[in-house]
Parts: C-alpha cells; sequence; structure tokens
C-alpha cells in the first residue's frame, strides 16, 4: 500500500524526528513544566461580562493615561509597540476624552489634573507616566458612540490597541469572580469537564502553537526530496495520478506528524491521573478534543507547505510559514481565553478553567475547524495540480533568489 | 496493437528558444539509436515521448496512443534519465519496490517483479545495500530495472552508459538487447560505440533537428568514398587537424597514422581510401550537413 511505503519513507527523515524531537521539547518546557501542581487550590479568577458602563469606564481611565503621558501602548500583529501623537492628533484625543466625559477644556483640563504619577522604567531609561481611576463618563452616553470613538482612537494609533472595539470587553469588560462564582467554576472543572476535559483545552492550546509552525519543516523536505535527490523524473514517468500521489504523501505526512502530538496526549493524560489520582477523569477527551482542535492545524500548515513548495521551494515554504504563524499565533496572543472567531486557525484558550468562556464560543470552534480542514484539502488539491502542471512539462515552478529569481536584484 | 512510434512534424519551444524542429521519425520495435552531440536535442526529444515536456505542434503517438494522453503514455513507458539517482537510505529491493508502487502493481505482484528484475539486471546479491552504496553501474542497472518494473512496451535510456567502466558498459549494452527483444528501446547517447553495438537503426540529431535516420548500415554506405587514411610526419599534425576533420589517430615509430574525412581526395602523400567505420560515417553526416566538426581540432 502506498501509504504505508510513504509513512516509511517519512520515518526515515531527518526531518521528521527533528520535528518529533522539536515537538516534545515545546510540550515538555510549555506544558508539562508549566503546570506541575493542582489548580484552582484557593486562587481568584476572573470573568468577562458585557457591563458596558464597566468598559467605557475602564477604557476611559487608561486613555487618560495614556493621553497624559502621551505614550499609547499597541500591539500590531502582536510586538510591543509605544507610540507616540503629534500634537494635532493627541487635541483629537482631547476632544473625545471631554466628549466622552461631557466636560469642556476647563473642566477636562480639572480631570487631567487627577491623574496619579508613576515612575516606570522602559528600557534603562526612567519614564514618568500617569494612572487614572473613576473618570466620569457622561450621563447617557451611548455605548455605539462609544464604540465610534475607540475604533477612531485606534486607527489614529495604527491599529493593534486595546480600544480595538472587537477586544474592549475583552480589556475592559473583566471583573473577579465572587468566591461562589470561584466555586462554581471549580465545581465545573470537576464535574463538567471531569478535569481532564480543562486540561484537554490547556493542552490543545499549547500544542495549536507548536502545530502551526513545526510540521512545515517535515512537509517542505519531503515535498522537495525527489529533486532534491534527482528522483523526481523517475516518479513523474509512474502511472500514479498526481491527485492520487500527492493526497497519499500528504496523508501520510499528517499522520506520521500526529503520531508525536498522540503520546503528548498520552503524557498530559498521565500527568492528570498523577495530579488528580482518585478522582473521575475523563479519559476519552484527552484524545477527542486535542484531535478535533489541532488536526486542521496540522493539515493547514502541512498543505500549505506543500503548496509553496511545488510552487516555489522548501525554503520559501518555510519562510511563509513563519510569516503565517507570526500573523496568526501572534495576534491572538495578548487575548489567550475565549475569543475564538469563526476564522481562527490557532484557537487560544490558555486556561485549563473558564469552561463557560469556551463554551461561549462552541459554535465558532466548531466552525473553524471544520472551515480549514476544508481549506486544507482546497490547499491540497491545488498542490496536485500544480504537481500535474510540473510533471507534464507545463509548469517548472517560480524561484525566488538565487540566478534567475524573481526577487533577484537587477544589474 | 500498433508496436511504433510516430512522430510527425513536431516541434518544440522552451520559452520563445525553439528546441526541435520539425521532427519526422518512426520508431519500430527493438533498438533504435539517437546519436548526437550534448545539446542536440535528443533529451529533449526522449522527455516529449515519455510525456514529460509539451510539444508545441505536430503529432507524437506511442503504440497508437497520443503523447497527450500522459497516464496511458506513463502506463506504457519506462524512462531511465541521464541524470537521476534514487533515495540513498534505501535498499536496492525497497527504491525498486517503491518505484513499482507507484506505477501501481499490486504488492504480491511487486515482489515477484522485484526478485526477477533484480535478478535480470544482477544485482540479488546487493539487494539489501541502500541506494548510496551502489557503484555507478550498479545504480544504473537498478535503473534499467525500475524502468522495466512495470513490463512497459516503451523503455527510453538517456546516456546510459556515461562514466562507466568499459565492463559495466559492455554488461549494460547486453542488458538492453536483452530487454529490447520483445519491446521497443530507445537509446540515446552521444557515444559511438554504444549505438555500433546495440542497434540497428539510429537517428543523427544536432541543433535540435534529424540530421539523418536509416540503419547504421545505410550511414557507413553513405560515407564511403569519403573516409581516407594517410601516413603523415608528426610536424605536420597540427596542420592537417586544421585542414581536415580526423576521426582517428594512430602514433608509429616515425610517423602518425591518421583516419581522416573529406570530400575529395586528400592532398596528402599515402593518402588511401578506406572502409569507413561508424565513427567516420557520423563525422562524415555531421560534416555533410553542414554542423561545425571539429574532429581532431584543438
Amino acid at each position: 500500500m502506498l501509504f504505508g511505503l510513504e509513512c516509511r519513507k517519512i520515518f526515515r527523515s531527518a526531518a521528521f524526528w527533528i520535528y518529533c524531537v522539536l515537538s516534545v521539547v515545546f510540550f515538555a518546557t510549555n506544558y508539562i513544566g508549566s503546570y506541575g501542581g493542582p489548580l484552582y487550590d484557593g486562587v481568584e479568577g476572573y470573568k468577562m461580562t458585557e457591563d458596558h458602563d464597566l468598559v467605557m469606564s475602564g477604557a476611559t481611565n487608561v486613555l487618560f493615561g495614556e493621553y497624559a503621558s502621551n505614550k499609547y501602548v499597541c500591539y500590531p500583529f502582536g510586538f510591543y509597540k509605544a507610540v507616540h501623537l503629534k500634537e494635532s492628533d493627541q487635541k483629537r484625543i482631547a476632544d473625545y476624552l471631554m466628549e466622552i466625559t461631557g466636560t469642556d477644556e476647563k473642566g477636562f483640563e480639572g480631570l487631567l489634573g487627577q491623574g496619579t504619577e508613576c515612575h516606570v522604567m522602559a528600557g534603562f531609561q526612567e519614564q514618568l507616566e500617569y494612572m487614572y481611576e473613576d473618570m466620569p463618563v457622561a450621563e447617557g452616553f451611548s455605548y455605539d458612540r462609544f464604540t465610534e470613538i475607540m475604533t477612531d482612537v485606534d486607527n489614529l494609533l495604527g491599529g493593534g490597541s486595546e480600544y480595538d472595539p472587537e477586544k474592549l470587553l475583552y480589556y475592559y469588560g473583566q471583573v473577579p469572580m465572587t468566591e461562589e462564582e470561584c466555586q462554581a467554576e471549580h465545581e465545573a472543572f470537576i464535574k463538567d469537564d471531569r478535569i481532564t476535559g480543562g486540561f484537554a483545552r490547556l493542552f490543545s492550546d499549547y500544542a495549536g502553537i507548536d502545530l502551526a509552525i513545526l510540521p512545515v519543516f517535515p512537509a517542505a523536505f519531503l515535498t522537495a526530496a525527489d529533486r532534491k535527490r534527482r528522483m523526481h523524473e523517475l516518479v513523474y514517468t509512474r502511472n500514479v495520478s498526481s491527485c492520487k500521489l500527492v493526497f497519499t504523501r500528504y496523508a501520510a505526512l499528517v499522520f506520521t506528524m500526529f503520531i508525536p502530538v498522540f503520546f503528548e496526549m498520552i503524557a498530559a493524560l498521565i500527568q492528570a491521573m498523577i495530579q488528580y489520582k482518585g478522582q473521575d477523569l475523563d479519559m476519552g477527551i484527552m484524545f477527542t478534543l486535542p484531535t478535533f482542535w489541532l488536526l486542521p492545524i496540522l493539515m493547514c500548515t502541512t498543505a500549505a507547505g506543500v503548496l509553496i513548495t511545488e510552487i516555489f521551494s522548501a525554503v520559501t515554504a518555510i519562510f511563509a510559514q513563519v510569516v503565517i504563524w507570526f500573523l496568526t499565533v501572534m495576534m491572538s496572543s495578548n487575548m489567550l481565553v475565549g475569543q475564538i472567531g469563526k476564522f481562527t486557525l490557532v484557537c487560544r484558550h490558555n486556561s485549563a478553567g473558564e469552561r463557560a468562556a469556551f463554551l461561549a464560543a462552541q459554535d465558532n470552534f466548531i466552525f473553524s475547524r471544520f472551515f480549514w480542514a476544508a481549506v486544507s484539502l482546497v490547499i491540497i488539491a491545488a498542490a496536485a495540480a500544480v504537481y500535474e502542471a510540473k510533471r507534464e512539462g507545463r509548469f517548472n515552478g517560480f524561484k525566488l533568489f538565487g540566478e534567475g529569481g524573481l526577487l533577484r536584484r537587477q544589474a | 496493437m500498433d508496436k511504433r512510434i510516430t512522430i510527425q512534424n513536431m516541434n518544440k519551444f522552451y520559452g520563445k528558444k525553439q528546441a526541435l524542429f520539425d521532427i519526422n521519425l518512426t520508431i519500430e520495435q527493438g533498438m533504435f539509436g539517437l546519436l548526437g552531440r550534448n545539446g542536440a536535442g535528443k533529451t529533449t526529444l526522449m522527455k516529449t515521448i515519455a510525456a514529460l515536456h509539451k510539444k508545441k505542434s505536430g503529432e507524437v503517438t506511442v503504440c497508437g496512443v497520443p503523447v497527450e494522453k500522459a497516464k496511458k503514455i506513463r502506463a506504457m513507458t519506462g524512462y531511465l534519465p541521464q541524470d537521476f539517482s534514487m533515495y540513498p537510505n534505501m535498499r536496492t529491493d525497497e527504491a525498486l519496490d517503491y518505484l513499482g508502487a507507484l506505477s501501481g502493481i499490486p504488492a504480491q505482484e511487486r515482489k515477484k517483479r522485484v526478485d526477477l528484475l533484480l535478478e535480470k539486471v544482477n544485482l540479488t546479491e546487493h539487494r539489501r545495500k541502500k541506494v548510496k552504496e551502489l557503484s555507478g553501474g550498479m545504480k544504473r542497472r537498478l535503473g534499467i530495472a525500475q524502468a522495466l518494473i512495470h513490463n512497459p512496451e516503451v523503455i527510453i535510456v538517456d546516456e546510459p552508459t556515461a562514466g562507466l567502466d568499459p565492463e559495466e558498459r559492455i554488461r549494460f549494452r547486453n542488458l538492453l538487447c536483452e530487454i529490447a527483444e520483445d519491446r521497443i528501446v530507445i537509446l540515446s547517447t552521444h557515444i559511438v560505440g554504444d549505438i555500433e553495438s546495440t542497434c540497428e537503426k539510429i537517428a543523427v540529431m544536432d541543433e535540435g533537428r534529424i540530421l539523418w535516420k536509416g540503419t547504421v548500415r545505410e550511414l557507413i554506405q553513405n560515407a564511403s568514398g569519403h573516409i581516407y587514411t594517410a601516413n603523415i610526419e608528426k610536424q605536420y599534425m597540427a596542420q592537417i587537424k586544421k585542414e581536415y576533420i580526423v576521426t582517428g589517430m594512430v602514433a608509429q615509430a616515425d610517423y602518425i597514422t591518421v583516419r581522416l574525412v573529406s570530400d575529395a581526395e586528400p592532398d596528402l602523400p599515402n593518402a588511401v581510401l578506406t572502409e569507413p567505420d561508424l565513427e567516420g560515417a557520423y563525422m562524415y553526416c555531421l560534416h555533410a550537413n553542414g554542423c561545425k566538426v571539429k574532429g581532431g581540432e584543438e
């Protein structure tokens, strides 16, 4: 069976074993290393509300502080950036703050004077910043108008700020849980999630980050192997259809690269069994949820690696995947719980608890898994079409770098 | 079933550059030699027959099947490229088995064919060796075995003896002759000796054109009356090389016996008309077709 032969070929490749080692190292350091003891030992949690007054108040306090310091913290593409506005833009922020607080210039100056000075270290330099509390929001000020203003502020800052209306609830709608709520959360962890359900989410959160990048290495190197080994013409002249060959090789890649993930699931389950000895654990969910969560990520990363290698080269595929990885993973790196969109590839839920937040996004989660699995199959179908074109001599791939490369600077 | 390859008015371009010019050729069962210099267009022609390249115009059919039907062509063609290798860490029998699987041969039958072919190419005792451990000649023999694994009607081999020692070369030629008994084998080479000892029918190519096609005997006859031998004193050799196409030299005590191509009787003492060999006939063919030939000239 061709599938078996392809798997055997992968097992013999260095790229696969490097992938396995990196996967296990990431798992050991990020997951096993971080969760050495039982959760919910009296630690208080936070919950997200849709309290618009709370959100407006919180965002206004922060905006006052950043305006006063003229230092706005943003995370474009997940990376920290301090934005300093020019005078005219600062004036616009001041106008918005006056509108939100319902004050004139004099009243605004008065509010501005209520800030608390604090000295913070920025690199090796000490900087003066201001913090504000309880800044008033004008009576009856609508949330719709508030989000309009926040949209404009976010645009003014170049995006990635904490004023992005889609993230306002996440940043400013969090309130500490009451003792009862903490207790309920704990019970949900023990009874509904049966402990391992929570750990399955946490495991998937960590493993998803690795699977969004690591599979591209075996995918790219093994796709390029025929040409590198000067074997491609022997394969091109075979009877097998391009569709069957590319899909079989793809299936073998996905299957073999899931094997270390499977063993990591077992290790995570054993860890939970040791920590929660004698308690009722859901054994199955430690395998089913991560498989459903992670397989589309693995499928997509692998498919993209195969297609880009077929069109360009293995190096380009790795480079492109690193860029995509930064964009997808780093962009969501400051919203780690319950923020799962319909088209999110790398779903984040960096908590063994907060089951309710995850369930709230469950529809999006399920949709996104099927969506990306389908996208992966479309990508690999495209790769099969490219392979057939190369096989028939209609296409020879694009070269980006080196002599005759598309990106080579003209002398 | 039509057991012929027919090529009619075929042209092939690489971008704007024309690589093959109006090729017309019929290849029948048995060994067929394609002789030409490096860069003559032999590989391009063979890749087009093997459905690895698209032609621009004309018709090519392999045993009655147009080359546009790539899947069918792949099923009936075995191809051994000039520059090939296999996964270096695979065992010899595994590499053959893998390529057999890609040809759609069921596992049970594959096992039998692998055994049979390894026996045929004399690699049975090396079947457990990794591909990277095989010598150049062994790799070539493995290459022929992979081309035969699906029992194709047509075998195309491109410069198969390049880099082989004389013993391996002879063994390889004999192997080709054996497998050509019941199928078409196209042998592309720039080594005249390979053609001479294996093929009856040949075509001579240069710069993307077929210069000559027919039997080896006809090519030799064609050169009859144009090949001479002469005994030349050593100090005149440089001059001779400039004026004539020298196809062979044998150093004697005081002089050199040269074989040379000439349209008319050369103005040399002792020049004698001689029976042409294939090498001389090939050089005369190039010369007669206006190709720049550097026979002996340095």
